[in-house]
């Protein structure tokens, strides 16, 4: 069953919203007019990554030159500065180590959470 | 009446060393890092520029280089083992026939690149830059002629006086082509800024372009250099030799830092004489405060510990003697030290590890790597390096 969390409307583009669902916090995200969500969590030491800022990605085309990506969002983690591409949840350096995504889709104006088979046993609880 | 210290002397000086008693490892091997030395400057005097060698030989100069670098501690049991003082007196290091009969012949190393002695640790603090540079060019010139042409076994490491980073790169490109020249080395900065500083790029692209390694090897602080030790400079040797390791520790943490593996993506390093316990505790914290801090270096692409491991070697001298031979197997394992680990015995030092020593402190399934593989790899050679037919004279082109 998903969750609604709200009207498209409500949610800014650019900045993650974190929304409780239940005990889990779910951070959403509006950018380019796709919404995205993350678990609050960073899995390096369980701070609260989604209240952390949004930047481009500020990359290199070579050592001593630094250039900036614009279009991929980057959001640090507010206590150790962890990186991790905020909309699909993986870190830079390594594709495979990553937060874990909650999908959303847009039905009718309303943002929709697919939560995992076990949140949603216990937001039906 | 008190006994004449000699009197009591075990070994004799330039003795052979006998025959291990039982070697547990009769593999090949191959040593990275061996000491030759010159008996005193006076042997680099034909090899120098004209205009240096009388520099040199005028007035005030006596024909000494001023190649040690002031305020190097002396080493309170002599820099050499004491066996390896050959019969003149001379220092260790000087007596070719000394070294195969003391090490090459007994423990069938079947290459050892030589590393220099008051060469490699005085060169970058000589603070006349245009001698540096020249005395760098004599001493490759002099390693060739009197240890690589007439020792198959041995092959050498170009030394260059960082002070200039051109010129050092041309000495470089006159070696290219040399297989008998396997590296270049380097143990000061010659320009007091760490290693992986982009001033010192034009050396690392000549040893890329003439498809040699680079050598980093602890020494060379002190005089006109950065002390060797972070907090100041300490007063004993004991405590010099205990922390020798940290110039070594910036320079790698400098090359991950200022992205010179993405820069030369060919480039090969290997650390030298710098131990290895204390290796997986900064990688550990290199690779954490990446995932905090890349934003400040967005250059460097991947975690520093892959870079470490795919393109650095570390020689194994002077392994840490841990109390429990476990403890150190599981920090090597911590760095993949099985891959990484290149045999050394740093002869004719006072702090030599003796092969038959590194065999009984690592698992005796990493032997044929540590020993022998990972060097011939590291240095592109065939790892049968019998059947690599003949080498060339070693001259530069």
């Amino acid at each position: 069953m998903p969750v609604d969390v709200g009207a498209l409307t409500d949610f800014t583009e650019g900045g993650f919203r974190v929304v409780r669902v239940d005990g889990d916090e779910v951070g959403i995200l509006l950018w380019a007019g796709t919404v995205y969500a993350l678990r609050n969590s960073c899995p390096h030491q369980l701070g609260p990554l989604c209240e952390g800022r949004i930047r481009p990605l500020l990359t290199a085309s070579a050592p001593g030159k630094p250039s900036l990506d614009t279009g991929t969002p980057v959001v640090s983690c507010p206590w150790h500065g962890w990186e991790f591409d905020a909309r699909t949840g993986s870190s830079l350096w390594d594709a495979r180590y990553r937060v874990r995504q909650v999908q959303t889709r847009v039905t009718r104006g309303r943002v929709l959470l697919d939560l995992p088979a076990h949140a949603r046993r216990r937001a039906s609880a | 009446m008190s006994t004449p210290a000699s009197d009591h002397r075990q070994i004799s000086p330039g003795a052979a060393r006998p025959r291990p008693r039982k070697r547990a490892y009769r593999g090949p091997i191959v040593d990275c890092d061996v000491h030759h030395n010159w008996s005193s400057h006076q042997v680099l005097h034909p090899y120098l520029s004209a205009p240096w060698r009388e520099f040199v030989l005028g007035p005030g100069r006596q024909g000494n280089i001023p190649l040690t670098a002031a305020g190097f501690f002396s080493v309170p049991n002599g820099n050499g083992r004491e066996d390896t003082v050959p019969e003149s007196g001379e220092p260790a290091g000087t007596d070719l026939e000394l070294m195969r009969a003391q090490l090459l012949d007994p423990y069938g190393i079947e290459r050892a690149l030589l590393t220099y002695g008051d060469g490699l640790f005085g060169i970058s603090g000589l603070t006349n830059p245009y001698l540096a540079t020249d005395v760098a060019r004599a001493a490759n010139d002099w390693t060739a002629e009197r240890w690589l042409a007439p020792e198959p076994r041995l092959f050498g490491s170009i030394l260059v006086a960082n002070q200039l980073p051109l010129e050092a790169a041309t000495e470089i490109r006159r070696w290219a082509g040399n297989s008998r020249m396997a590296q270049v080395i380097m143990a000061g900065s010659g320009l007091g800024k760490p290693l992986g500083h982009p001033v010192y790029d034009p050396i690392y692209k000549a040893a890329v372009e003439s498809g040699v390694a680079v050598a980093i090897h602890i020494g060379g602080q002190g005089g006109t250099q950065p002390f060797s030790t972070g907090g100041g400079p300490v007063n004993f040797y004991f405590e010099y030799h205990a922390l020798l390791l940290q110039p070594l520790l910036t320079h790698l943490v400098s090359l991950i830092a200022h992205g010179v593996f993405e820069k030369f993506p060919d480039l090969r390093v290997m650390l030298l004489e710098c131990g290895v316990a204390w290796l997986p505790g900064i990688l550990w914290r290199l690779d954490a405060d990446y995932r905090s801090m890349r934003r400040e270096i967005p250059w460097v692409k991947r975690l520093p510990s892959e870079y470490f491991m795919e393109r650095c070697r570390v020689s194994t001298q002077p392994l840490e003697q841990s109390p429990r031979r476990a403890q150190l197997i599981q920090l090597l394992e911590a760095m993949n030290g099985r891959d990484v680990l290149c045999f050394s015995s740093d002869y004719p030092h006072w702090d030599t590890d003796d092969p038959d020593y590194i065999a009984s402190r690592i698992p005796s399934d990493w032997w044929p790597s540590v020993y022998h593989a990972n060097a011939c790899k590291f240095y592109g050679w065939p790892q049968d390096v019998s059947a690599s037919g003949p080498r060339e004279a070693a001259h530069a082109g």
